[in-house]
């Protein structure tokens, strides 16, 4: 179990019939279903208020916006609505857990806290390259996060590695600053959706680099390079770049819970199609149990689900 | 036109309704405005419109010099979020997009003038003898920004001896470049030590000890 100091000791302890860990669609889209059942529910929002819609310009095919919707606007929106039917959202980080017995326990770095009941919506962080030079230059031309970071590199050069959604719809967006952008990709072709290939494959901005990875960014005070490695014919070249921007994927965000919770050998934790996990009492929604679809009208109709079958066991067993 | 729509209007004016005390928001702006200054300008006036806790004054950096001096306020847009005292808190540039939150924020804390920090922080706060400048470098579309900017305020209410700034680094390009900014928030501490992304409370305690101790081994 991991325990930071200092962790929420100072404080009393807080007593909810439902803690939400996790702010994002799953977790916000749960606050509303508790909150018009009338459950007491705290929810920890953790370090990215509204999720990973924040973290993107648009969103395209979550339905009831027909010309799409900001990001940012959308998780305002999910906000709002768990707002208003009484939802109290703090923007905690859970840094401890203990699922063992009920009442159900749970720690931040302010605050501890006593749940009847739980749902997991922690969801998923990007995975990181894993190479040498990617943490040293975080921050310093690595970044994992456009619509943050986009702005820095106003006419300069870029590279995005990765061939997914994620990847090419946040290449179409840096377009807006940079003066090209490199998708770096370690097949031969997208995985990402038809309508944005079509976008990238038109916009004179974007180039690409296919069956290759990146093997090390280089720089001195800033990011100035990466060397990539094709791995169809072994070459290896030096890339020059002022940016590298990270879309390979994301992990679910699950650390907190090995020892808790069963989950499955790349973290996501397990759940049954009514989203309960192995502890009777603690549930689970949204990309942190979803290895396959990730997308935010799924994460919002697991959330659903995690909330009605809460409200049933917290009627069960008060 | 007014910047705040009729719907964040209603939001805000029922946030600042709950407000604990007083807040002044004092801008500053010059003469031939900046780029932002009379937006910031507006929307300070358009804030302070949504509540009788909250008054705006505004001053001009140039010829209310003595003023900004005291507050030590050296560049424009500037507003500082002044509760029963000056807190230190500061924001840099407009507070808009995800920013808005933070301002929202720095008032509800300036107002209620004590913050909910954990005890360590506290106390490694209270034993400060010398003074500390947190610098939060931000986007407007940063969603992980406010965090670090909110947190950075709390320090400065905990602590007569913490100023902390929000600083829009599009509008103060040579501050980010001098910090070498390209990637937000990141947060800056008495110019020695920085700290990349949101980081939770006790990693930004441990940033404030380490820059204590690098200021401790120049002396
Ligand atoms: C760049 C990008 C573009 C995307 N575009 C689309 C798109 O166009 N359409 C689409 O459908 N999907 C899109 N997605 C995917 C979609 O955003 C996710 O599937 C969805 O957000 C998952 O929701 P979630 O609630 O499960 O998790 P998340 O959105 O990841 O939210 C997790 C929440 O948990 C919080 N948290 C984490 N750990 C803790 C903790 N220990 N304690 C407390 N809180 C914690 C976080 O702060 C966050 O609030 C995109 C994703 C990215 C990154």
């Amino acid at each position: 179990m991991i325990s930071p100091e200092p962790t929420g000791g100072d404080r009393p302890v807080q007593a909810y019939d439902l803690m939400i860990l996790g702010g994002g669609p799953a977790g916000l889209t749960a606050a509303i279903y508790a909150g018009r059942a009338r459950v007491q529910t705290r929810v920890l929002g953790g370090t990215l208020p509204g999720g990973q819609p924040s973290r993107t310009a648009e969103v395209d095919n979550y339905p009831g916006f027909p010309d799409g919707v900001g990001g940012g606007e959308l998780a305002q929106r999910f906000t709002a609505q768990a707002e208003r039917f009484g939802a109290e959202i703090v923007p905690e980080m859970a840094t401890e857990v203990d699922f063992s017995e009920r009442p159900f326990r749970i720690r931040s770095a302010r605050s501890q806290y006593r749940a009847g009941a739980v749902i997991v919506a922690t969801g998923a962080v990007p995975r990181p390259l894993g190479i040498p030079g990617e943490e040293e230059f975080y921050g310093r031309g690595v970044s994992s996060c456009a619509t943050c970071d986009g702005f820095f590199y106003q006419d300069r050069e870029v590279v995005v590695v990765g061939g997914g959604d994620a990847a090419i719809d946040e290449a179409l967006f840096l377009t807006k600053f940079a003066r090209t952008v490199t998708v770096i990709h370690r097949r031969d072709t997208l995985r990402a959706t038809e309508i944005y290939r079509e976008q990238a494959f038109a916009n004179p901005k974007i180039g690409f680099i296919w069956d290759s990875v990146v093997e090390e960014v280089l720089g001195d005070k800033t990011v100035t390079g990466v060397r990539v490695h094709n791995l169809k014919n072994g070459d290896t070249s030096m890339i020059r770049t002022d940016g590298v921007f990270v879309y390979i994927g994301m992990e679910p965000q699950s650390d907190l819970f090995v020892g808790q919770l069963e989950l499955d050998p790349s973290g996501y934790v397990l759940s049954n199609a009514r989203q309960h996990t192995n502890v009777p009492g603690v549930f689970v929604a949204g990309d942190v149990q979803d290895p396959n679809y990730r997308q935010v009208v799924i994460a919002a109709g697991t959330g659903a689900i995690a909330a009605m079958e809460a409200e049933r066991y917290l009627g069960k067993y008060p | 036109m007014p910047l705040l729509d009729a719907e964040v209007k209603e939001e805000v004016a029922r946030r600042l309704g709950t407000l604990t005390g007083p807040v002044r928001l004092v801008m500053f702006t010059q003469e031939i405005e900046c780029e932002y200054c009379s937006e910031t300008r507006q929307l300070v006036q358009e804030v302070a419109d949504l509540s009788a806790h909250v008054t705006a004054t505004v001053y001009d950096l140039v010829a209310d010099s003595a003023r900004a001096d005291e507050l030590g306020v050296d560049k424009i847009p500037a507003i500082a979020v002044i509760g029963e005292r000056d807190y230190g808190i500061r924001f840099y540039g407009i507070p808009s997009g995800y920013e808005f939150t933070s301002l929202l924020a720095a008032m509800e804390t300036a107002a209620a003038g004590e913050v909910d920090l954990a005890q360590a922080t506290l106390e490694t706060l209270s034993r400060l003898s010398t003074p500390v400048h947190m610098q939060v470098f931000v986007t407007p579309t940063c969603p992980y920004c406010p965090q670090a900017v909110v947190l950075a305020h709390k320090m400065a209410v905990a602590s007569p001896m913490v100023q902390s700034d929000m600083i829009s680094a599009q509008e103060f390009p040579h501050l980010a470049m001098k910090y070498q900014v390209m990637g937000v928030p990141r947060t800056v501490i008495n110019e020695v030590t920085h700290i990349e992304g949101a980081a939770d409370e006790p990693v930004v305690l441990e940033k404030l000890r380490e820059a204590l101790r690098a200021r401790r081994e120049e002396q």
